[in-house]
């Protein structure tokens, strides 16, 4: 237990001190970066961040992911959370099948989709939206979320149901006014799963977005290959991105463990 | 409980939604690709079958290869060092004190970055000129450049992949040891085991399914890996980081090779498939045994 | 083994206002079944916990054989315990999982076998040795914790918490039968913690009924079944409990109330508790006789009695008590002799 808990302290230090160097150079001015090494910023600036709020390309950028993101864990809660409940519930011809098939979607590359989703997007008109990215990202959300919630519900004794029924609640009174409050920590988790991909995920948001849509992480990648250069600006924008995260684990914090779990700890 | 419950087929109705959304997402793309990886394409209009001439092709090549190889060696590497650090990390973490929530939320946090972004902190912190690593081992004496020399690059990018995702291998550990009810600790203390026994014996067979998880996210994450070497080290130098995402990409859409590039995809998520069918398999008959 | 020794025993949470056990005191003889029974929230789990040496006391002292191991850690006490579910190591065979306590005090494979052996032979587990634990049932699950908890001969004391939980109903009978034959032949001190008194009646050759107020009534199921030291011991022992009444409504002068079980009461016109049929719950036929458990209303309230059930609900009758408890300030000064 007590060489435990030094590896897990050497584990922070290593976690944070790169997080630390991000933080340090976002409140530097490049001349600040490029200078003499030092290990604590010599003049603080917030200048980084204010060009960042000053320039629409930026916050545009943010706008963008954030549209995705949502737009993505909406279709995937709405569509998961149906089949969730009939795989945890019932047996039904081909189920098994069905559920192993959806699992091996999430074993895909997205590497391997590019170009069909290109194609297919174009095709449709949806190219350069973030409906298109939102799409997209289901392939690997939607899988992930029934495969999560099908835990959880399972989970939950199906006498509740029965029970339901015997007290004369109709079934969409059951669904909405009882089993998903009981399942609310289930549904945070998923939700944030569902973040953790889709606002993640550089590939398919790069290959399916062109001027009008371009998100954060992409025009982070092109803030490099450009300007080169900017690492104060690109440090900021990091630390940006990062605070998202932050507040969704902060609000799934209670049913971290759990939800880390799959459901699946007895 | 799964076999009690009851048959009806009506519950079709519930996972249509996402047999549609999942078909439109993944059945039209992956025909898409089959259906290129048979065909020689020149142009939108001009496109003659060839039969399984690009797999043929595919298995010969020797960058394909080698990549294929530099990817097993790298899913190898970082899962024998992320699955056991990752259980001694969570080992670690304190059960009930009121550190345990920031600690948990710390861990989680660079999952929720992304993957571009990991990759922009781990330049900025290992490059020889301005990161504090960089700067750190050059300092010491040794020449450190992981844009020029092979190994250093490699390390590095074990390095950030380690910072990534251990922290998912140590919550998921972390989950399946609170899991365990105390009695269990409470018998070992009273049969005087040891604290390998008490590991080997009652934690390790009772993280068993969420290391299953933990491995297989891992291994086919893994394998999928190309924001994070595509913005360190964009495959340098040479290709000593390009792995198989990445020159699939650049097959795809750099050099537009629609029909190789297609049967590429296929073969690589043939391997994907056939890697996590071997370990689930292997797994599930030593439990049958 | 050992006799064990609660002196003064009492322990307070840390942050609590009060004391969850305060000012115990008990002896079990060394090699004794002896049943703790209380209701939840009485005390059982701080006392086991106190007992095995996860929590130390906040005041008084726990003696094994005179000897104070109030300080001593679990490990150095030699105790062993059996939990509510089987606690076992489930990549070992059952012989390892048995043979385990004694491969970590270093004792010869050839003592090892021999103890293994005999312990198992006593539950009738021999013939499960080579099964791992996730191929067995919940009682033999359990039968194997308990030689577990056997295997080491040094054991001063073996705890046994709610061990039939959650076991089958119907295997419940045949693994207390393992567990007294094992325990008599064994000569081991037991400590059987639970809430369920025909467990701790039919298994215990002494029982002590604890509450939040401490340990109400030390004996043999016997004496807690016929004389209940507290009117909590003749409320919670027995299937209904005693039936209380004022001691003036039997003319008895010394004492307030009296208690009596159901079948120590019998029909009478004559008799002085006087009521109405509420409802008849049928239990046996003795010859041919249908026999029942009686509720009446009376002016003291619901009386239960036994007796044969050829009545209607609804119908007056009245109930002379053929023996009875004195209580007095709820604790016992007198009784009836025998009938």
């Amino acid at each position: 237990m007590i060489r435990s808990r030094w590896v897990l302290i050497a584990y922070v230090i290593y976690l944070v001190v790169p997080l630390y160097w991000l933080m340090s150079m976002a409140i530097r001015s490049n001349a600040d970066i490029v200078g003499d090494f030092a290990l604590l910023p010599n003049s603080p600036t917030l200048a980084n961040f204010a060009e960042i709020i000053s320039n629409p390309v930026w916050y545009e950028a943010f706008g963008n992911s954030l549209a995705y993101v949502v737009i993505n864990t909406v279709i995937s809660l709405a569509v998961a959370i149906p089949a969730a409940y009939a795989f945890s519930r019932y047996r039904f011809l081909g189920d098994k099948q069905l559920f192993f098939w959806l699992l091996t979607n999430r074993m895909a590359p997205p590497a391997v989709f590019l170009l069909p989703f290109f194609q297919l997007y174009s095709a449709i008109g949806l190219f350069d939206t973030p409906l298109a990215v939102a799409l997209a990202h289901c392939l690997f959300t939607v899988p992930l979320s029934v495969w999560i919630l099908e835990g959880f519900f399972s989970a939950v004794p199906r006498e509740l149901d029965e029970l339901a029924k015997i007290d004369g609640h109709s079934f969409p009174y059951f669904f909405f006014r009882i089993f998903l409050p009981i399942n609310r920590g289930a549904i945070g988790v998923t939700l944030f799963f569902c973040f953790m991909f889709s606002w993640v995920e550089l590939l398919l948001a790069r290959t399916l977005s062109g001027a009008a849509s371009k998100p954060i992480v992409v025009v982070m990648t092109r803030t490099v290959s450009a300007s080169g250069m900017d690492w104060g600006v690109l440090a900021a924008a990091g630390v940006l991105t990062v605070l998202p995260g932050v507040l969704v684990v902060w609000f799934v914090r209670n049913h971290l463990v759990k939800g880390f779990a799959l459901g699946r700890v007895s | 409980m799964r076999s009690l419950k009851p048959r009806d087929n009506r519950a079709w109705f519930g996972v249509l939604p996402v047999v549609l959304i999942v078909a439109f997402s993944a059945v039209i793309p992956l025909m898409t690709v089959v259906n290129y990886s048979v065909q020689d394409i020149l142009d939108f209009n001009t496109r003659f079958f060839v039969g399984f001439e690009w797999y043929r092709e595919t298995l010969n090549d020797p960058r394909f290869l080698s990549a294929f190889v530099r990817q097993v060696v790298f899913s190898g590497t970082i899962l024998l060092i992320e699955i056991p650090l990752g259980i001694a990390v969570a080992k670690g973490i304190p059960r009930n004190s009121k550190l345990t929530p920031f600690i948990l939320i710390l861990l989680a946090l660079p999952l929720l970055i992304p993957w571009n972004v990991v990759a922009t902190i781990w330049q900025i912190f290992a490059r020889p000129d301005i990161g504090l690593l960089g700067v750190g081992i050059n300092a010491l004496g040794i020449p450190y450049n992981y844009a020029t020399d092979p190994t250093h690059a490699w390390i590095t990018i074990v390095a950030m992949d380690v910072w990534h995702w251990t922290s998912l291998v140590a919550l998921l550990a972390f989950a399946g040891l609170t899991a365990i009810p105390r009695p269990f600790y409470q018998a070992a203390e009273i049969d005087g085991a040891n604290r390998w026994q008490i590991f080997r014996l009652i934690e390790l067979p009772r993280l068993r399914g969420v290391l299953i998880i933990a491995i297989l996210l891992r291994l086919m994450d893994s394998f999928m890996i190309y924001t994070e070497p595509f913005v360190l080290t964009g495959g340098g130098p040479g290709n000593a980081t390009t792995f198989l995402s990445q020159y699939l990409t650049t097959m795809a859409v750099g050099q537009f090779d629609l029909g190789p590039a297609a049967a590429f995809s296929v073969i690589y998520f043939l391997f994907i498939l056939l890697f996590c069918w071997l370990f689930y398999s292997s797994v599930v008959r030593n439990d049958d045994s | 083994m050992a006799g064990i020794r609660l002196d003064k025993l009492s322990f307070r949470y840390p942050g609590a206002d009060t004391n969850t056990l305060e000012d115990l005191q008990l002896d079990i003889a060394n090699g004794e079944a002896h049943a703790l029974l209380g209701a939840s929230g009485a005390g059982k789990t701080t006392l086991l916990n106190l007992l095995s040496g996860i929590l130390s006391p906040t005041g008084g002292r726990i003696l094994f054989d005179s000897e104070d191991v109030s300080a001593l850690a679990g490990r150095i006490r030699n105790v062993a315990q059996v939990f509510q579910f089987p606690v076992l190591y489930e990549s070992l065979s059952v012989f390892e999982n048995l043979a385990f306590p004694l491969q970590t005090r270093r004792a010869s494979a050839a003592r090892i076998a021999e103890r293994v052996d005999y312990v198992s032979a006593e539950l009738g587990i021999a013939a499960l040795h080579k099964r791992k634990p996730g191929t067995l049932t919940l009682s033999e699950k359990q039968l194997v914790a308990v030689g577990k908890a056997l295997t080491r001969p040094d054991t001063s004391l073996v705890l046994l918490d709610e061990p039939l939980t959650a076991v089958e109903p119907r295997k419940k009978w045949r693994l207390r039968q393992a567990l007294l034959k094992a325990q008599s032949d064994l000569g081991v001190t037991m400590i059987y913690v639970t809430h369920d008194q025909t467990e701790a009646l039919t298994f215990a050759e002494r029982v002590s009924v604890l509450t939040a107020d401490g340990i109400l009534q030390t004996g043999t199921p016997e004496e807690i079944y016929q004389s209940p030291a507290h009117e909590f011991v003749g409320h919670f022992v027995g299937s209904p409990g005693m039936n209380f009444v004022p001691a003036s409504a039997l003319g008895v002068a010394h004492g307030e109330r009296i208690g009596f079980r159901p079948e120590w009461a019998l029909i009478d016109a004559q008799g002085p508790i006087a009521g109405s049929i509420k409802r008849i719950r049928m239990q046996s036929t003795e010859n041919g006789v249908p026999m029942g458990l009686i509720t009446l209303d009376t002016r003291f309230g619901e009386i239960a009695v036994r007796s044969m059930a050829n009545l209607d609900v609804g119908a007056d009758i009245a109930l002379r008590v053929n023996r009875y408890v004195v209580f007095a300030g709820k604790t016992r000064v007198g009784e009836s002799a025998l009938a």
